[in-house]
């Protein structure tokens, strides 16, 4: 559930998806033993509550829901906080101003409506009437300000606050007024309040945002509050009966922490929790190997916020040549990728953009497996392979690069491996190298000393990826690390920031997406599913699953009284 | 004995500040820091905001002046807060103004580390003694050749891999024990009694495990020496004088045998505090193990070098323990230490 609330609402800050997994130790390994261990001892008797289970309830109040995730939080504070669990638990909590519906559009949530004023550098808020704090002291504009204070003080260590920093102006001439103004139209700005979790000013006034025990302590507004945290073991938080926006179902939520998906996969077996995120093997063939275990859980799959590519260092050659960037292109087999690394559960892209969305262009196809067009594409950029060893050269250099991945990630090296072999085929020659995330981000890509890597990133939902493509982000640390420079994108990018309309932003973007396709600066890989299983005593859950995901409405899920867990009722 | 003493722990302290030394830099070796592991790849997150905190940790000064910095706060025993966690305190608890505690992260995970390592440590020997003895003293024969199978089982199992098995048949099959986790989600309900037993269900395979897999080292080691003393000429006088093979065996032969056994364990003190960060990942066991592990992932300084400033003075302590065992335990040792006794 949190793992899915993070995917709707949160991870859309685009995190790094996998980026970071030496928790799991070995976890392929583990997997792949345990999986032979449960194979050769198949225990399974048959369940007679499954019939139960399968039997529609109406809806109803209580119940405990009981789910795992793999780090503990740092604190409450998501602003300062800066990892996916604070802010995934800060998600149960705290409200935005604006919110993302079921199909990603922005709506309400705090603020009743906004609107854009005629010169685009000005955004009112209205929010709605009477709402609260879980302590019942009225939340007010002043609260939002407050916040937006905040983030933007000198003094708090935010790396979220550039969006903010833009605000020229903030007011709350009253209390159910927020306006804010901007030096220059900035789309995405409203976006940016839809991630701002708003934080209760009569806490907090005067403190010291990093030490305080609010981050231990937290109050919110949101349909939980929390209870009780014991650090590194579990949070229980328990439904807010004066949720802002009406209460939960669900009486309390316990998240547990787990770091090892073998230990978690096993609580789930053993009827421990309720919900966890899987992994492809775990999805596709543990489970399905599992009758008694598969009957009692919903398997869900929803197109994930992230995505996988191969980038070029554009500033070394020969990736300056889109004829040998789009070569390599063709070059690679992505659904061999897809079907070998992901067990089929992802899909190619042909746009920085999650198919199906809005800013997603349709026109788009990915570059076909296409190995006779990738050699011709060489020959035509000058590259045959003049003494026959196999590996084609230029003014006697031959085709011949280092690929950098992260250690850890096994998808990502099995990715490269897969890469590495159809590069092969048609005559270029590529070495794989697996560092340290810190390493291979402090000594290789900050720096540029690199020639292509395995990487992946967020899909956002607001469409602008200034940060990633314009050609004056290309400073050290800064995300268009792979040198991408062309005026067309940069000026569409401009256009897309300063642009309201939706429509007419789509338009932007899908031009971008075109321009992007037809550069090839990086090879889109594939977009993996995020695939969770969840109990089949949690009922109300939408199906089919809306594009914001499984956890979009968790608020509306139950747990009908006669299926719930006897002993933790028993508390 | 106290001048020894006193040499031993004034020594300490300029051993102390090598070790720190060594520790941060070699620390530093390492690329990145906390700005290159947190949001680092958010493209939300911006250059100017990272180069600030960069500023506000000090990460922009030369090493040198990092090392003194850290250097003048633990003169006043300051470990200082943790860059990844929310600035929690390193070492122990902090009040703020208004009287709310914010536990330290050292204080929290020090605990169960050392209960689960000493238990471990404590069953460990409690087996490994007699069986070692047995097998010596049945040398050659079934039960020493089947105790040493045993141990050479023992030690080739991955432990992750039996935790891993014995989870799913203790834990899902017949679920006698919890397969992870420290304590009940109810835990606070519970009355003393059951507490205790909660503890005890939870903690049983992390320990268990462990010990079983480290039994076969300690296990040859006293069958070893054990071998060693049995063959000595003062063991056949004993046996001479017509002493009860009992007598002979635990109390000449055994005492002797033992003696190498203190440095072992004298050895095994820091790891008592470490922990382990299989166990503890696989188990989800907040112990030191996960916490060091996670901080050097971070690059959370502050943490890396409290525990390892923690790790080697408790280590200090450990040598000069074992030393004093010795000490006491063999008289010769005894006078070459300290010739005024």
């Amino acid at each position: 559930m949190t793992n899915r609330c993070m995917t709707n609402r949160r991870l859309t800050r685009m995190h790094p998806i996998c980026t970071k997994q030496y928790a799991s130790i070995g976890q392929q390994l583990i997997i792949g033993m345990l999986c032979s261990a449960l194979l050769a001892c198949s225990a399974d008797s048959p369940d007679q509550n499954t019939a139960a289970l399968n039997q529609p309830y109406p809806a109803q109040t209580g119940g405990t829901l009981i789910s795992a995730m793999p780090s503990d939080p740092s604190g409450m504070i998501g602003m300062v906080a800066g990892e996916s669990a604070s802010l995934a638990i800060g998600a149960y909590l705290f409200n935005s101003l604006l919110t993302f519906n079921q199909d990603l559009d922005l709506a309400g949530e705090l603020a009743e409506s906004w609107q854009v004023a005629d010169d685009k550098n000005t955004i009112t808020f209205k929010l709605k009437p009477g709402l609260q704090w879980a302590d019942g002291k009225p939340l007010t504009s002043a609260d939002v300000l407050f916040t937006w204070q905040l983030i933007i003080d000198e003094k708090t260590h935010s790396p979220y606050a550039s969006d903010y920093q833009l605000v020229t102006k903030a007011e709350a001439p009253d209390a159910h007024t927020f306006i804010v103004h901007y030096a220059q139209p900035f789309a995405p700005a409203l976006e940016s309040w839809a991630h701002l979790q708003v934080l209760p000013k009569h806490k907090l006034a005067g403190q010291d945002i990093h030490t305080t025990s609010f981050a231990q302590k937290p109050l919110g507004s949101h349909y939980y509050q929390l209870k009780e945290w014991r650090h590194g073991e579990y949070l229980k938080l328990e439904r807010n009966p004066k949720s802002v926006l009406g209460p939960a179902n669900i009486d309390s939520v316990v998240e547990r922490i787990i770091p090892d998906p073998a230990a978690q996969f096993l609580e789930l077996m053993a009827d421990n929790i309720d919900s966890m995120t899987l992994d492809p093997i775990t999805y596709a063939r543990i489970i399905p190997s599992r009758p008694a275990l598969q009957a009692k859980l919903n398997q869900y799959k929803e197109l994930g916020n992230s995505y996988t590519y191969l980038g070029f260092n554009l500033k070394r050659k020969p990736f300056d040549d889109v004829r040998v960037r789009k070569a390599i292109n063709y070059a690679i087999d992505k659904q061999e990728i897809i079907d070998g690394v992901y067990l089929g559960l992802g899909i190619a892209i042909a746009s920085p953009y999650k198919p199906g969305t809005r800013w997603s262009n349709p026109d788009l196809t990915p570059y076909p497996f296409d190995p006779a067009k990738a050699k011709q594409l060489l020959a035509e950029a000058g590259y045959v392979d003049s003494n026959g060893d196999g590996i084609v050269e230029r003014d006697g250099k031959e085709l011949s690069f280092e690929v950098l991945t992260n250690l850890g990630n096994k998808q990502r090296e099995k990715t490269a491996v897969i890469i590495q072999r159809r590069l092969k085929e048609v005559g270029i020659e590529t070495r794989i190298r697996t560092l340290e995330w810190a390493s291979l981000l402090t000594n290789f890509i900050k720096p540029g000393d690199f020639d292509a890597v395995v990487m992946g990133w967020g899909l956002s939902l607001d469409p602008d990826q200034y940060s990633i493509w314009h050609s004056s982000q290309q400073g050290p640390g800064q995300f268009n690390f792979i040198g991408y420079n062309n005026p067309a994108v940069d000026k569409l990018l401009e256009q897309g920031r300063i642009e309201f309309d939706p429509e007419k932003r789509m338009q932007i973007y899908h031009d971008f997406a075109k321009v992007l396709y037809e550069d090839s600066p990086l090879v889109y890989l594939s977009a993996g599913y995020g695939l969770t299983a969840i109990h089949k005593r949690v009922q109300g859950i939408m199906n089919p699953v809306p594009p914001a995901g499984v956890g979009y409405d968790s608020h509306k899920w139950y747990l009908p009284e006669p299926l719930r867990r006897t002993q933790i009722q028993a508390e | 004995m106290l001048n020894y003493l006193i040499r031993r722990i004034v020594w300490m302290i300029p051993m102390l500040i090598g070790i720190s030394l060594i520790s941060f830099f070699i620390m530093h070796l390492a690329p990145g820091d906390i700005t290159s592991t947190e949001a680092a790849f958010d493209p939300k997150s911006s250059e100017e905001s990272r180069q600030k905190l960069r500023e506000l940790y000090h990460l922009d000064k030369p090493v040198i002046v990092q090392y003194g910095l850290w250097l003048e706060r633990m003169v006043h025993l300051d470990f200082g807060h943790s860059f990844a966690s929310h600035q929690k305190p390193v070492f122990w608890a902090e009040t703020d103004k208004d009287g709310n505690t914010t536990p330290g992260m050292i204080q929290e995970a020090l605990p169960v580390t050392l209960l689960m390592n000493l238990v471990g440590l404590f069953l460990t020997l409690t087996l490994a003694v007699p069986l070692g003895v047995i097998a010596a003293k049945k040398y050659g024969r079934w039960p020493d050749r089947s105790i040493t199978l045993f141990n050479f089982i023992g030690f080739s199992i991955p432990g992750f891999w039996l935790s891993l098995l014995l989870m799913y048949w203790l834990g899902v099959i017949h679920p006698w024990f919890p397969i992870s986790g420290l304590h009940s989600l109810n835990y606070a309900q519970l009355d003393a009694w059951q507490k205790c037993q909660d503890l005890f269900m939870h903690l049983f395979l992390p320990v268990v495990i462990p010990a079983i897999t480290g039994l076969a080292g300690v296990t040859m080691f006293v069958k070893n020496g054990m071998l060693d003393v049995l063959s000595q000429d003062f063991v056949i006088t004993a046996r001479a004088k017509g002493l009860s093979d009992r007598t002979v065996t635990y109390r000449h032969a055994l005492r002797n045998a033992l003696l190498p056994l203190i440095t072992l364990v004298g050895l095994s003190l820091p790891g008592l505090i470490g922990g382990s960060v299989i166990a503890e990942t696989i188990f989800a066991i907040p112990g030191m193990g996960k916490l060091f592990y996670d901080a050097v992932m971070m690059r959370d300084f502050p943490v890396i070098m409290g525990i390892l400033t923690i790790g080697s003075a408790l280590t200090l302590m450990g040598n000069l323990l074992a030393d004093l065992a010795y000490a006491w335990a063999d008289p010769r040792l005894r006078r070459g230490v300290m010739p005024q006794g």
